[in-house]
């Protein structure tokens, strides 16, 4: 049959040329690609990075990981939702990113009584919200009885009922005087009035906060004061917001006078990181969030500016479980703050824009005090000292045995940051050396949400950090009375006098006066770090956005978000990309 | 009851009952394992500090403080009327959300189907009718091909070429149809690979048959010979895999709407299940069976129409 086939075939005349016509196409365009990829675009005319005096107008493109699920800043848990939210809302107060000093805002002045349960605040009688209605006490009370109860017939959730525990009511004595009281004494309360973290206090208009939360996704809705305003919400895609015109009450200390500098900011979401550098460097964006380490040198080296901000509140630490054996025993934490190289880790994991942590507070909070030279060292001699003494021996595979149980620490972090995992890595290699076996499991944040509510029984470290630029965050964060990350418990926990330790860290929230507050914060990283070592601080987390060099003025605040009320381009009419 | 009608019932039967467990299995997950629904509402550093009244306020903003068998079948009637109740992370309702973004993901599958489905007849017909050997086994090797290339990288390397270096298209967003071509072609290689494999292999069959042969007797060209005669037999089994189809479609779009930074449907997927967001997640895997179980009824319920044989047995009354 075959033979009969070939033969009619071959009688087939004009045979057709097209399969190799076609394959010299399809090899053509591959070879063009190739080229073009080769080749790399080179000498872009950038324009003149002229600083000196500001330039109004222009659209500046940014990008960042996340998108905003809620336009409405009280309700947004995410990054992007705070960053966006801080644009279109103002708060009370505005926290100096470089002392971090209170300083006014919404609030020109503020009192409080000496038992720090009510504060009184004289508000700017000039400000309005974008709809035009003003801002007054009446809204501050609205705004802050919503967002600590939420409402449960228009869908709201408290948002705010852990940012302000204890909170009674708002009184209004006249129209831009309000008094926020509480039943106990909350000194972290001031710096809460100028949160710009997750879920935080910018004050929407009465219109808004008439709203269920379904009518709330249409952002033409939410109304704020900020120096922006919506645009549009592609969820997904991007937020754009545009200039608030009239706007001219931006933080004194900012030293921005008026409106924005820039007609309009768009905040394109992009999560992959590598086509948010490509579309850096192609021009696509003129600015982007979420920097990853390894792209900060290339960046830089094809002239693109790296700014960077350390996130403020706690460093990434490892918290101690002090009633779980084997991290119930003193000797076995204090070994494990002694037991790893932070040179290593400076070196092989972090840029520039990071740090190790000299204390389980960012250097950037008030009331930090260095522990690098004393209890967070690298002395792995000093280490296994402790280790010999408290009885545990070397066992045949080089990890230390204590009752015939191996030194075993079962560690549960976040693999969101990219440095998290090789950070502890690291660690896990060098407490290895001095005989503990470190077991990380480090995993998305859905994983880790749902292992770290078991944390108690199940886990010796838990690795995280908290985001808030208050010493009282050690209170939050290890109070027996509140987070207690390290689980202490009386009786449970050998050796811990918990009362001793709820009482140092409840401190934190008695006294606004500095010099007694940096004292009660000693007191409180004594007994965390150096005392009953219950936390390992590793290290210091960054912000890192990469921006061409004709954008200026991006703000980080206290929180590490940014303003984009200052920011602008030598070239305002060079439009990103396109 | 006629063999049509108990075929066609079984059939429905069969599809209603996956999307019945499709939504049983995924409260099971979601709902009662492996952590408390109500923990996963709250930032994780925070949950120790959460005073219980505000757990208890939210857990019942959501319904999740009732017992769970009443849960179960409290959602399971308000599904039956497509209310998946409200996402929670934007408060919207969960079915909104997801007709927000299904037109996108819609638009980007069918039109990712259809340029594969031409990639996969192009590479059958090339290599049934191409002569030189070498070639052919070019063209037969380009379905694994195309199937192990995984879509995050063929992403990432059109964006170079064709957007950060050539700047033909753009890389990121919803731009109108030049926002659609790279993750149209992205996902399309790899949905192409599974058909065009099983077309090659049919039409090597179909090209054996005898009727081919009675086809060069009479004169025919081996171009009208393919085009004919083989292309009609050999396209059948191609619709058998449509729910193969279907799911590589899904899969891809979860990676390509994420590269390229479209809205759709894969990506709230991912957002859904990384922000915990867990009636959103369950309404998604609900329309996904439930497409899923549709397509298959559909399959099912047009075989006896393109095969005589099977109508035949129907209709005489054996069950298939």
């Amino acid at each position: 049959m075959s033979d009969l086939r070939e033969s009619i075939e071959r009688a087939e005349s004009g045979r057709r040329k097209w399969p190799w016509i076609s394959g010299a196409a399809v090899l053509g365009v591959l070879l063009a690609a190739g080229i073009g990829l080769a080749v790399t675009r080179g000498g872009e005319d950038s324009a003149s990075a002229a600083s000196g005096e500001p330039v109004r107008g222009g659209t500046l493109q940014f990008a960042l990981i996340d998108y905003q699920r809620s336009p409405d800043p009280q309700w947004g848990t995410n990054y992007a939702e705070s960053l966006i939210g801080n644009n279109i809302t103002d708060k009370l107060t505005w926290q100096d990113p470089d002392t971090g000093e209170i300083t006014p805002w919404l609030a020109e002045s503020w009192s409080y009584n000496t038992d720090l349960t009510a504060f009184t605040f004289k508000l700017r009688q000039d400000v309005t919200f974008s709809d035009g209605t003003p801002f007054d006490a009446a809204a501050v009370k609205a705004n802050f009885d919503q967002y600590v109860h939420g409402d449960q017939t228009l869908g709201i959730n408290p948002n705010g009922a852990t940012l302000l525990p204890g909170y009674i009511e708002t009184q209004t004595p006249d129209a831009y005087t309000a008094v926020v009281r509480f039943e106990k004494p909350l000194a972290s309360f001031l710096q809460a009035s100028a949160f710009t973290a997750n879920a935080q206090p910018g004050f929407l208009s009465l219109n808004t906060l008439k709203l269920s939360a379904e009518q709330r996704t249409d952002p033409t809705k939410v109304i704020g004061t900020g120096p922006f305003v919506y645009e549009s919400w592609e969820e997904q895609v991007k937020t754009v917001l545009v200039r608030r015109q009239g706007y001219h009450w931006s933080p004194p200390s900012l030293r921005h006078s008026g409106e924005a500098y820039l007609d309009r900011v768009v905040f394109n979401t992009i999560p992959e990181a590598s086509v948010r550098t490509g579309s850096l460097t192609s021009g696509a964006v003129d600015a982007t969030l979420d920097v990853g380490t390894t792209d900060e040198q290339p960046l830089k080296d094809q002239g693109f500016a790296i700014v960077s901000r350390s996130v403020s509140g706690t460093s990434i630490f490892f918290n101690l479980n002090s009633q779980l054996f084997p991290t119930n025993d003193l000797a076995v934490r204090k070994a494990i703050q002694l037991g790893w190289d932070r040179s290593a880790v400076a070196k092989t994991v972090l840029t520039d824009s990071y740090s190790i942590a000299t204390s389980v507070l960012n250097t950037s909070v008030q009331g930090y005090a260095d522990y690098s030279g004393s209890v967070l060292r690298y002395d792995p001699d000093q280490a296994k000292a402790l280790l010999d003494q408290a009885g545990w021996v070397p066992g045949t595979d080089g990890i230390r045995v204590k009752d015939g149980k191996r030194l075993e620490v079962k560690l549960l972090g976040i693999s969101n940051l990219v440095v998290n995992k090789p950070a502890y890595e690291s660690v896990q290699q060098d407490l290895q050396k001095i005989g503990i076996d470190l077991q990380l499991t480090v995993v998305p944040i859905p994983d880790y949400a749902a292992q770290v509510a078991k944390a108690k029984t199940d886990w010796n470290i838990t690795a995280a950090n908290r985001s808030r630029n208050d010493p009282a965050v050690l209170n939050l964060s290890y109070s027996p009375a509140l987070g207690n990350g390290s689980f202490l418990e009386q009786g449970v926990s050998t050796g811990v006098d918990v009362a001793e330790v709820t009482d140092a860290l409840g401190k934190l929230e008695t006294t606004l006066d500095p010099v007694q507050r940096a004292a009660y914060a000693k007191t409180a990283q004594d007994l965390l770090l150096d005392k009953y070592a219950l936390v390992s601080p590793i290290y210091n987390p960054s912000q890192v956005i990469a921006h061409a060099d004709y954008v200026h003025g991006i703000v980080f605040d206290a929180q590490s978000r940014n303003h984009f009320v200052d920011a602008w381009k030598s070239d305002a009419g060079k439009s990103a990309g396109r | 009851m006629t063999g049509v009608a108990r075929y066609t019932a079984l059939k429905v039967g069969r599809a209603l009952f996956v999307v019945w467990a499709a939504f049983t299995v995924t409260f099971v997950l979601l709902f009662v394992l492996p952590a408390d629904p109500v923990d996963l509402l709250f930032d994780p550093a925070e949950l120790n500090a959460i005073p219980p009244e505000v757990k208890e306020q939210v857990a019942a903003n959501y319904g999740f403080n009732e017992p769970v068998i009443l849960q179960y079948l409290n959602r399971l009637g308000h599904a039956l009327t497509g209310d998946f109740g409200s996402s929670v992370q934007s408060g919207k309702p969960v079915t909104g959300a997801i007709l927000e973004v299904l037109p996108s993901t819609l638009v980007l599958a069918s039109a990712a189907l259809v340029l594969a489905t031409l990639i996969a007849f192009g590479i059958a017909l090339a290599a049934t009718a191409t002569r030189r050997t070498w070639l052919r086994d070019l063209l037969e090797s380009l379905p694994s091909g195309a199937v192990s290339v995984p879509v995050f990288l063929s992403g990432i390397l059109v964006l170079q070429v064709f957007s950060f270096q050539l700047g033909w298209f753009p890389a990121f967003g919803d731009q109108g149809w030049r926002s659609l071509v790279l993750p149209l072609i992205t996902l399309a290689i790899p949905v192409a690979g599974p058909i065009a494999q099983l077309l090659v292999r049919s039409f090597t069959t179909e090209f054996a048959a005898g009727y081919v042969t009675t086809g060069w007797a009479k004169g025919g060209t081996r171009g009208g010979i393919i085009v004919r005669d083989v292309l009609r037999n050999a396209s059948l089994p191609a619709l058998t895999i449509a729910g193969v189809t279907f799911g590589n479609l899904i899969a891809g779009s979860v990676i390509t709407e994420t590269v390229f930074a479209r809205r759709g449907l894969g990506r709230m997927t991912q957002t859904a299940i990384n922000t915990l967001d867990v009636p959103l997640v369950a309404g998604i895997v609900v329309l996904v069976a439930a497409t899923f179980a549709v397509i298959n009824l559909i399959v099912d319920l047009i075989y006896p129409l393109l095969d005589p044989r099977l109508r035949a047995s129907l209709t005489a009354g054996v069950a298939p």
